[in-house]
């Protein structure tokens, strides 16, 4: 009986375990296991000790320019929280990265954030690889090639916050919209290249096309609504050329984008809603040199300079406390002034990489002009907008680095107008696993 | 799409134009230097390969050179420069077994050439074609910077480097058959003087068999094996790590008990922790060229292994 017992359990071990035998993938048939496209996932997270608490940071800005770049602040009924935004830990992003070729003709990419706040498609796009003639087409939603910090990914950077410049003109993601690029490569010996894209037009700080119904807020029926544009409705252009001189790469580039704008916080600042509806231009200039030691060390100074010209008309509420129309001396309801922004900035930093393991670097922000006209006149906005920023980083491979950084932040100001200096030490842990493409320049 | 076929008539003309050589004569030497000119322009990544090119393709082709001799093969910085020269390319020749991994895809991605990318005719990848060794058996970003394909360096073997120009001289006639008989004979005349030389290499190395080596990276696994010497160590603790003082230590007990000849050193890490090791042990540090210009003293493909074969006293 046990012999019988023993037998047939052997037996239905053995036929079990047969058919559980796992084929190698060569056999299996319709198996596409080999198509798995390349997979990565960068994991950033930061440790952040400023100098103000988070709810003074909240209601800081660059008054005419931009609020809200330090902190979280809600927007749209979502939570906004920019890169490192809380005192104490902070998950910037767990970011998934796909790509792969597509057919002979395409390849795809997709950079999708996971944060707290749920996942934003930061890229998805297709790019041709078969159009020749130095031409290369993309579309679907990408980062603008305008400048050059714009289209390369926080993860990338040598700095765990955004340039001051971009961040106040652009918005933390940037020129970072639906569209289509077309890049062409001269065939000269040197590096050219020229490069435009048509945009959705619709960048939290500078560029918008939607309607916004002002006279809700302003509570005077004769501000008409702002009327909506058809979008595609941002237009950038770029030209960019480099030459190597022995061991040093000089790198400069041009670039242009135009577009409507609509800037509206009429409901999520209660106290100063306001909103703004114009045409904006946007021009950039960059330029990096970078000299190689050897393989592993070198020297690179990036700059970039940026300057807009906003020209529209700036809306906002024009009721008193007590819900009258606000009036002039003469009785008239104030009006909604025409206005003209023209504002200029730049960063620029110097990054010494000293070897595989160890790198650090300078840089200096500032926004130097802020020239805003309401109705004619010269507003006398303050242009002393200054950041101080020091980093070092240690590699333990090409895979995880790991980042101090000091900002001496010199750019923002309080409700009454008055400068703020803010003091953040910030320890930054940017982690990579999986394929992932190398970086170009 | 549209706008490819818009252009195309529009090349042919300044082409016509060109091989008319006439009026606009200064216009196009400014625009088209490089992709009118008669000969193949072919885009190479490293200069052992632009020398083999060269040495069968003779004067019917151009070799463009990506990376610098002296240069670690692994990090080459992407530089915009190297993008002009791939979008300028008819055909480009690289190493392969994920040696350029870190830098060429994105020149290619940038260059928008069709003829420099992996699917087309005019694409070579040399590791398709040379048995790799030491591939790992399983892929783990904790046993280091591995390249799963097996060890890239295969070019180190002075008889690869036959098997080499063999693929490329079938290469350059799949896509140039017009001028095969310039490119059999080219081959042949190479073969004949390169067979004289392994046979010269083969006696310089003769006494140097079973030699035990350290050295800092496992790039002479080839050339270590075509000459029986055996590597006993590394100074990095694992492929693409920097030494850590533990490992290093680890290694000066293993020199002890073990007695390698020397450590075999390339020209692009430094040589500190080596010298550490020499100090300690009293092993001498020979530095070993990885590829043409990696010293300045090895100009061609036969004097980087008149050089390294001599290496070792």
């Amino acid at each position: 009986m046990k012999k019988i017992l023993l037998t047939s359990a052997l037996c239905a071990t053995y036929l079990f375990g047969d058919a559980a035998t796992v084929l190698p993938v060569e056999k299996r048939t319709f198996d596409q296991s080999k198509y798995i496209p390349d997979i990565s996932v960068i994991l950033d997270a930061s440790y952040v000790n400023r100098s103000k608490t988070n709810d003074e940071v909240q209601h800081l800005e660059l008054p005419g320019v931009a609020h809200g770049l330090l902190g979280s602040h809600s927007h749209d009924g979502n939570e906004h929280a920019t890169y490192n935004a809380n005192q104490g830990f902070n998950l910037n992003y767990a970011e998934l990265v796909l790509s792969s070729s597509v057919d002979p003709f395409l390849s795809l990419d997709a950079v999708l954030h996971f944060s707290e706040n749920g996942v934003e498609v930061e890229e998805a796009y297709f790019t041709t690889t078969a159009l020749g003639n130095g031409l290369r087409f993309r579309g679907g939603k990408l980062l603008s090639n305008f400048g050059y910090i714009n289209a390369q990914h926080h993860h990338y950077w040598d700095f765990g916050d955004m340039p001051l410049v971009y961040e106040a003109f652009l918005g933390m993601h940037g020129i970072n919209e639906l569209g289509a690029q077309l890049q062409w490569t001269a065939p000269t010996p040197f590096y050219l290249m020229a490069g435009f894209e048509v945009l959705q037009g619709a960048n939290e700080q500078m560029f918008g096309n939607s309607s916004l119904e002002v006279s809700k807020m302003t509570g005077d029926a004769n501000d008409a609504a702002i009327v909506g544009k058809d979008a595609p409705t941002l237009f950038v252009g770029y030209l960019k050329s480099s030459v190597d001189v022995g061991d040093t790469t000089f790198f400069g580039g041009l670039s242009y984008a135009q577009g409507y704008s609509r800037i509206d916080h009429m409901e999520d600042e209660p106290e100063e809603a306001h909103a703004f509806a114009g045409k904006s231009k946007l021009y950039g200039a960059d330029f990096v040199v970078l000299h190689s030691f050897d393989s592993y060390s070198s020297l690179k100074w990036q700059t970039e300079w940026l300057n807009r010209e906003m020209d529209g008309t700036q809306y906002a509420n024009k009721k008193d406390a007590s819900g009258n129309l606000l009036t002039d001396a003469d009785g008239y309801i104030l009006s909604s002034p025409s206005m003209l922004k023209e504002q200029s900035g730049l960063y620029s930093q110097l990054i010494y990489t000293h070897d595989k393991s160890w790198k650090a670097g300078v840089r200096y922000d500032t926004i130097y002009k802020n020239d805003v006209t309401a109705g004619g006149v010269n507003r006398n906005l303050t242009d002393d907008f200054n950041k101080y920023s020091v980093m070092v980083e240690y590699h333990t491979s090409e895979f995880a680095r790991f980042r101090l950084q000091y900002n001496r932040n010199e750019a923002l100001y309080n409700e009454d107008d008055r400068k703020q200096k803010i003091d953040t030490i910030m320890l930054q842990a940017n982690i990579a696993i999986g394929a992932h493409a190398a970086h170009s320049f | 799409m549209k706008i490819q076929v818009r252009l195309k008539p529009h090349f042919r003309k300044i082409r016509i134009i060109a091989q008319g050589f006439v009026m606009k004569k200064y216009l196009f030497l400014f625009l088209f230097p490089l992709s009118l000119l008669a000969h193949l322009n072919i885009a190479v990544s490293y200069p052992y390969i632009g020398a083999l090119t060269k040495a069968i393709g003779g004067d019917h082709i151009e070799t463009v050179v990506l990376a610098k001799g002296n240069w670690d093969p692994h990090f080459i910085v992407p530089r915009p420069s190297l993008i002009a020269k791939v979008r300028n390319a008819d055909a480009l020749i690289m190493n392969g077994g994920q040696l350029e991994i870190g830098w060429l895809p994105p020149l290619l991605n940038r260059a928008g050439n069709p003829k420099s990318m992996p699917n087309a005719p005019t694409f070579l990848n040399l590791s398709h074609h040379v048995e790799l060794i030491n591939k790992p058996s399983s892929v783990d970003r904790k046993e280091g910077d591995i390249h799963p394909d097996g060890n890239p360096h295969f070019h180190l073997d002075p008889a690869n480097i036959l098997l080499l120009a063999e693929v490329i001289k079938k290469f350059l006639i799949s896509i140039d058959g017009e001028h095969k008989a310039v490119y059999e004979k080219n081959y042949a005349d190479f073969l004949g003087m390169w067979q004289k030389k392994l046979g010269m290499w083969q006696e310089k190395m003769a006494d140097k068999k079973g030699l035990k080596v350290i050295q800092f990276h496992d790039n002479l696994a080839y050339f270590n094996k075509a000459y029986g010497l055996e590597n006993i160590g590394t100074i990095e603790p694992l492929p693409g790590i920097p030494p850590s003082s533990k490992h290093t230590m680890a290694i000066i007990e293993l020199i002890k008990k073990e007695n390698p000849c020397c450590i075999l050193h390339d020209v692009y890490h430094a040589t500190k922790t080596a010298e550490f090791i020499g100090e300690k042990t009293g092993i001498k540090i020979v530095l070993m060229p990885h590829d043409i210009e990696a010293l300045e003293e090895v100009q061609d493909l036969a004097s980087l292994f008149d050089y390294l074969t001599g290496a070792i006293r």
